[in-house]
């Protein structure tokens, strides 16, 4: 059985019933507490990762290796970071309900669910047990009509994504007779033809993943629901549920259906060339700061995409690095969107924005710091996340792919470095500058930034992470 | 402590630069000097460890970067001519950081000062010590914006601000070369580590890039890079603006340590040099015309710093051509001995203008040599040295270069030569000629000035005296390993002369003449100056309206910033007018069908699909599925 | 041969009443289909073998599942001929969308292939070797697939944890019997002579004087403590 291998899971899950308990009994509002304790919990289990060894156990339902170490790790970090920016948000709106950090905590359970899922059930429940708390705290605000609106467009167009895939998982279990990845792996690898169902399958639980990752055609929630969620829970989806999601579909993709790369190349391609183009090119026309941010992130995910496309280990270790820089950027741009208010009320258009470098230069230059490394600007951490992806589709002689990717990275510069104008050379509105940031907010701006500026002068230790993760991978 | 060397400043400025607001300006200044004086230690003990100990080393710190086939580390390479350079620029640095605590003692920002002066250091060392060309481009480039920031120190006056610009844009075209021939070097060697580059160097002999012999390409864009940083001429017109800065980092800077990095780049890539007889000659050519060239403006200038920046100008040129001609240990023996002599000579100038109350035009000093007898007395001894008068520390180094270039036997180690033996004069001239008006004859100055001239405090005189034993002992003693006997044992390998370079024998070969003429030079260059400014006063002004064309040539810098602004400054601003106008005003503006319109039509069409009705997503997701179960099936099918 | 009768009539029974539920117009006849649909399944699953499957289907599907649909349907005011409003305009295309989804799963089917052994697995649901039915689902969910099984149980919670925080409302005007608060009132309750004959629009409404001043603040707080779920 050897269940101590899941430990961290384990233990997180645990974590989270205790304190979904020590929450509730009190009568006074514990959502200071709960989110300190859910923080802690997280991090212990980021711990527990670190040493955690490798192997399958749960009846092989469940593996570790260092690429589901790494991309945990990653999850985990995104998720506290998270939860740090809707510390002072959710009082301020009064959304200072303990469930949340708990929903929170369980939808990180379930990331890790994903990324060390070893049977396509276990993608499954993991899948679920992330996306279920999410289609609640995209809602949070519920006497919001646009929170509402964000929760319910996200559960009906998620619950046609899981069904997709449910539906795919039963087409593979039929034609292929297993579930479990390493029995799939061995059915495919001997030289018989492929069943056309798997194949079929294989397109729908693709599909039903891509929904997560909000990669094109499956995108079409994410603006809605980027705009209408309280602007914690965006920064929230936009992190750490992609990084699991996007490890999730390439461990799926890679490992039981490493064999057939050549028939799901095609779709990735499409998908990864679909996001960049997406991304780069509807964003442009937005007002609101945070529909921007859904775009640029369908845009992110289709250079990540680009990663899996070459199917090599260049590619896989460039996708792993991107990921970690993306969460890291984004985490350091939304704490910096989170904060802005203007006498005390939240404002997210990017006009909002204005003067911000003559009222608080300090903040408006770590937000051009963020833009500057989203654009992929040497000699920042973004630059380098593209920098590794590209060399991995030149290499695997992806020159399409390379080409759209720079062309949209160019396009995608225009509308980063219109923020970084609107907050130094336009003109603060009238009512005056932004309000003051929180301790929390700037600490985490800061975290996230320094790691921006600096990873240039030493990035060997996360390449050799990500390099491992990758080789676990592909083996 | 090979690390130590290269990391205490790093520390020091860290310290100054990021606490000093709350450690106060003395505990900021004093940690730095601390700093700077542990990593002399260690600069030291490396020093005779690598050259008498257990040789060459390379201490590996970490992996920088590994970006598909290039691989980057962070290491620093100890072998002797690294070792030299550190020892030096520690050594150098540590004393001009103490003079500093006397010199800036009335600044308003200390630690900031400090912070700009260690960083620097720090990124000299980083520069010296790199084991592959993308570390020294590193360092490369932190000299060079540190060098910006010290430049621009006082950045209220508007000169020095534009100074710190001249100088950042003017190398950024040297670097440019610079970069290029790091990327050809990787094109060629397909590494940018030294190791693996200088060992394949035989094999790629006869490798040409665009018809061009491609390791005499790389040499000549490296030298071209080395040009800017070391200002030599058609890129020098940045070093003497650059005296705007405060004098310490005159002395540290644009005398003993950055404006060599051209130098010891030349020196570092000797084994790619060798085999690139054009580029040597290039190198000895512009070299030698550097060394006349500056040598005739410093005789004219009556600026002290600026006097003594073309001083530098010239010395470089020097270091050039004895590179060129093949005695790269001669070049870094000059490299080493003009470190002290030079960073002497700076700082005692800062020390005349600390007298003088910030006086620097040598026109309104005068008379004042029984005043400030220790700095009249350095001066002297580093005035000696710079001209090459026997054993004192120029002699040596400056004798060896002139014999070099009269050994190689080529038409351009001839020029050199001759040029060599015309600066040698000049150099001597200027150099008296700025004593004599600086510290001899009546006061010209006001008496409310004259009244207080003051002896330095001993925290400026102390270093000014080690330099000075540095100035008149270095060349003697270091003599007999950099370049006599002892030189193949002490460099090891660390630079190298290949198989048909026999500079370094000839040298001691030359017929008698030669070796006294340099001293001889030097003498007749002291005694005109005398005659000129001390006996008959009358002489120079007569030469000035007799000869005013060349007086005028020599006093504008040979027209060369006019030159400059003539045919590149307004050429570009007039395109820039011209691109602006028409450009941007009529294409960009004017066509609003451009590419900025054909992005937000496109953006428009992306957004038009996204409608908010939850049917038309559910209806996109499925479309979209059929197309990639239609691409999978049609995929299968193949 | 009874049993495949059997089975044929039951599987008859059972796609007519699924497609029933889809197609009836009245939403309550929908449900009722689906619980005939549930208990045609059931006496499948008897067929096969699997009775515990069987039952449990009854009772947790019938039973309580398809009771809450139908109090759901009940509830709720369903306008069908909105629904089908976006269904006309789309339908064309929609058709067409799936037409070519339809003829490739069909295309794929069409691949389909049996294993040799299947029947025999068919005819065969348990594990052999005495094991009860009941024993050998158990023994798959709460030994083979126990993380499955728990993924599942946290997968509930928050559904749970969802509901409550999605429409759990304290009411500010709502009143709940405080117990406690009940006890510890005393001599509030006092006797009073009323004038007789006198209207209540000359007297007013009388209220006994509350004892203390922080009474309702004290009731707000007791709520707090009850009623969190």
């Amino acid at each position: 059985m050897n269940w101590t291998l899941a430990l961290p899971e384990i233990a997180l899950a645990c974590a989270g019933l205790v304190i979904l308990l020590v929450g509730v009994i009190p009568g006074r509002n514990t959502f200071f507490g709960c989110t300190m304790a859910v923080i802690g919990a997280l991090l212990l289990a980021a711990v527990l990762v670190l040493g955690q060894p490798e192997g399958t156990a749960l009846g092989g339902l469940y593996v570790a290796d260092a690429f589901s170490g790494f991309m945990k790790i990653l999850a985990l970090l995104g998720a506290a970071l998270g939860l740090v920016l809707a510390l002072d948000f959710n009082r301020r709106e009064s959304l200072d309900r303990f469930e949340f950090p708990v929903l929170a905590l369980f939808a990180t359970t379930g990331m890790m669910v994903m990324v060390s899922a070893n049977d396509l059930m276990a993608v499954y429940m993991g899948l679920e047990l992330l996306s279920l708390p999410l289609y609640v705290i995209a809602a949070f605000d519920r006497d919001n009509g646009r929170s509402a609106e964000a929760g319910l467009k996200y559960f009906v167009l998620g619950a046609l994504a899981s069904g997709l895939l449910l539906y795919g998982v039963s087409l593979v279990y039929g034609f292929a007779g297993t579930t479990n990845f390493d029995r799939l792996a061995d059915v495919f690898s001997g030289n018989g033809g492929v069943p056309a169902g798997v194949v079929v399958g294989l397109v729908f639980v693709v599909a039903g993943l891509i929904f997560k990752v909000s990669a094109v055609p499956f995108h079409m929630w994410t603006p809605d629901v980027y705009e209408g969620a309280p602007t914690p829970v965006t920064a929230f989806f936009a992190a750490a549920p992609k990084v699991a999601a996007v490890a999730l579909l390439a461990r799926v993709l890679l490992g039981p259906f490493g064999d057939l790369a050549a028939q799901w190349q095609q779709v990735i391609i499409l998908a990864s060339l679909g996001s960049m183009l997406l991304g780069a090119f509807a964003a442009v026309g937005q007002r609101n700061i945070k529909r921007l941010m859904a775009y640029s992130s369908i845009g992110h995910v289709g250079y990540a995409l680009m990663g899996l496309a070459v199917v090599s280990d260049e590619g896989l270790r460039g996708l792993a690095i991107y990921m970690l820089i993306y969460m890291l950027m984004n985490i350091g741009t939304f704490a910096i969107l989170v904060g802005m208010r203007r006498r005390g009320r939240a404002v997210e258009r990017i006009e909002d924005l204005a003067g911000l470098g003559g009222t608080d230069l300090g903040r408006a230059l770590w937000m051009t710091v963020f833009m500057f490394s989203m654009a992929g600007i040497p000699p920042l951490a973004g630059f380098f996340g593209k920098l590794y992806v590209f060399l991995a589709a030149v290499q695997g002689g992806f020159w399409t792919l390379a080409v759209v990717g720079v062309l949209t990275s160019v396009v995608s510069a225009y509308y980063y470095l219109r923020i970084v104008k609107v907050m130094f050379f336009d003109e603060a509105p009238a009512e005056g500058g932004l309000d003051a940031t929180t301790p929390g907010l700037a600490a985490v701006t800061a975290t996230t930034g320094i790691f921006n500026l600096v990873f240039c002068l030493y990035p060997a230790p996360l390449l050799l992470a990500a390099g491992l993760a990758a080789a676990a991978l592909l083996g | 402590m090979y690390v130590g060397a290269i990391f205490f400043p790093l520390l020091g400025a860290t310290i100054s630069g990021f606490l000093g607001r709350w450690i106060g300006d003395r505990a900021a200044q004093w940690s730095t000097v601390v700093c700077m004086a542990l990593a002399a230690a260690c600069g030291i003990l490396a020093f005779i460890e690598t050259v008498m100990g257990n040789g060459a080393t390379t201490v590996r710190i970490a992996t920088w970067m590994n970006v598909g086939g290039l691989e980057v580390a962070w290491a620093l390479r100890y072998d002797t001519i690294a070792a030299v350079m550190v020892m030096m620029v520690t050594f150098v640095s540590t004393l001009i950081h103490l003079y500093s605590v006397g010199y800036m003692s009335h600044d308003a920002t200390i630690p900031r000062f400090f912070a700009y002066l260690s960083l620097f250091t720090f990124m000299m060392l980083m520069l010296v010590t790199a084991d592959n060309l993308a570390q020294l481009f590193f360092g490369w480039e932190g000299v060079g914006l540190a060098s910006y920031l010290l430049i621009g120190y006082w950045y209220e006056k508007e000169s020095a601000n534009a100074a710190a610009m001249k100088a950042f844009i003017v190398n950024r075209v040297g670097d440019l070369f610079f970069m290029l021939g790091i990327a050809l070097t990787f094109h060629v060697f397909g590494s940018i580590e030294f190791d693996v580059i200088f060992a394949a160097v035989p094999q790629h002999l006869d490798t040409a890039f665009l018809g061009v012999p491609a390791l005499e390409l790389v040499a000549v864009l490296l030298f071209l890079g080395a040009c800017g940083k070391s200002a030599q001429i058609g890129l020098h017109t940045w070093l003497p603006d650059a005296m705007e800065g405060p004098t310490p980092v005159s002395a540290l800077i644009h005398a003993a340590t950055m404006v060599t990095a051209g130098v010891f780049l030349v020196c570092r890539m000797s084994p790619i040099f060798e085999y690139a007889p054009t580029a040597l000659a290039i190198v000895t050519f512009v070299g030698a015309t550097t060394a006349f060239f500056a040598a005739t403006i410093g005789c004219v200038q009556n600026d002290i710093k600026r006097v003594i920046a073309y001083s530098t100008c010239s010395q470089l040129g020097y270091m050039f051509f004895a590179a060129g001609v093949g005695a790269y240990q001669v070049a870094m023996f000059h490299l080493f001995t003009h470190a002290f002599f030079k960073a002497l000579l700076f700082l005692g100038a800062g020390s005349v203008i600390h007298a003088m109350s910030d006086e620097q035009d040598i026109r309104r000093m005068g008379g004042i040599w029984r005043k400030i007898p220790v700095t009249y007395g350095v001066m002297w001894v580093g005035s000696l040295a710079l001209a090459g008068i026997p054993f004192f520390a120029g002699y040596y180094s400056k004798d060896a270069i002139l014999e070099a270039a009269f050994a190689a036997h080529s038409a351009v180690g001839m020029y050199a030569f001759v040029c060599g033996m015309a600066a040698a004069v000049l150099t001597a001239f200027y150099s008296w000629r700025l004593l004599i008006l600086t510290f001899h004859g009546a006061p010209r100055a006001d008496h409310h000035t004259m009244e207080h001239v003051h002896e330095s405090p001993a925290v400026m005189l102390l270093p000014l005296l080690v330099l000075a034993a540095g100035a008149i002992g270095a060349g003697w003693l270091f003599y007999p390993s950099f370049i006599g006997a002892g030189e193949h044992a002490f460099w090891a390998g660390s630079i190298h002369n290949a198989e048909h370079n026999h500079v370094l024998h000839d040298m001691h070969e030359v017929p008698a003449w030669v070796p006294i003429a340099p001293a001889v030079a030097g003498a007749v260059g002291i005694l005109t100056a005398y005659v000129m400014y001390m006996f008959a006063p009358a002489v120079p002004a007569m030469l000035a309206t007799r000869l005013r064309g060349l007086y005028l040539f020599l006093l504008n810098k040979w027209y060369f910033d006019e030159l400059y602004d003539r045919i590149l400054v307004r050429p570009t601003l007039a395109t820039a007018r011209v691109f602006w106008k028409t450009g941007d005003a009529r294409i960009i503006d004017g066509m609003p069908n451009g590419a900025a319109a054909l992005v937000a039509e496109a953006s428009r069409g992306a957004v038009r699909l996204q409608t908010g009705r939850v049917a038309n997503y559910a209806f996109t997701m499925i479309i979209g599925l059929v197309i990639f179960v239609s691409l999978f099936l049609t995929g299968l099918a193949r | 041969m009874i049993t495949a009768a059997a089975f044929y009539i039951f599987a008859f029974v059972l796609i007519a009443a699924a497609t029933m539920v889809v197609t009836s117009r009245n939403p309550v006849h929908s449900v009722l289909f689906l619980i005939l649909a549930f208990f045609n399944a059931a006496a499948l699953m008897l067929i096969a073998g699997a009775e515990f499957l069987a039952m449990i289907l009854v009772i947790v599907y019938v039973g309580a599942v398809a009771v809450l649909f139908l109090f759901v349907v009940m509830m709720l005011d369903i306008d069908f001929a909105r629904l089908r409003e976006g269904f006309q305009r789309y339908l064309p295309i929609g058709g067409v969308v799936g037409l070519i989804l339809l003829l490739e799963l069909a295309l794929v089917i069409g691949t389909w292939t049996t294993a040799t052994e299947a029947s025999d697995l068919r005819l065969a649901p348990n594990p052999g070797g005495g094991v009860s039915n009941t024993k050998a689902l158990g023994q798959i969910l709460y030994t083979d697939y126990v993380y499955l099984f728990q993924i599942a149980g946290l997968v509930l919670l928050v559904a749970m944890i969802g509901a409550i925080v999605l429409t759990h409302r304290r009411r500010p005007g709502t009143k709940r019997q405080d117990v406690a608060a009940q006890i510890a009132r005393s001599g509030s309750v006092n006797l009073e002579q009323v004038p007789t004959g006198v209207g209540i629009g000359e007297l007013g409404i009388r209220r006994p004087t509350l004892p203390e001043a922080p009474k309702p603040k004290q009731v707000e707080h007791a709520d707090h403590h009850g009623g969190h779920h």
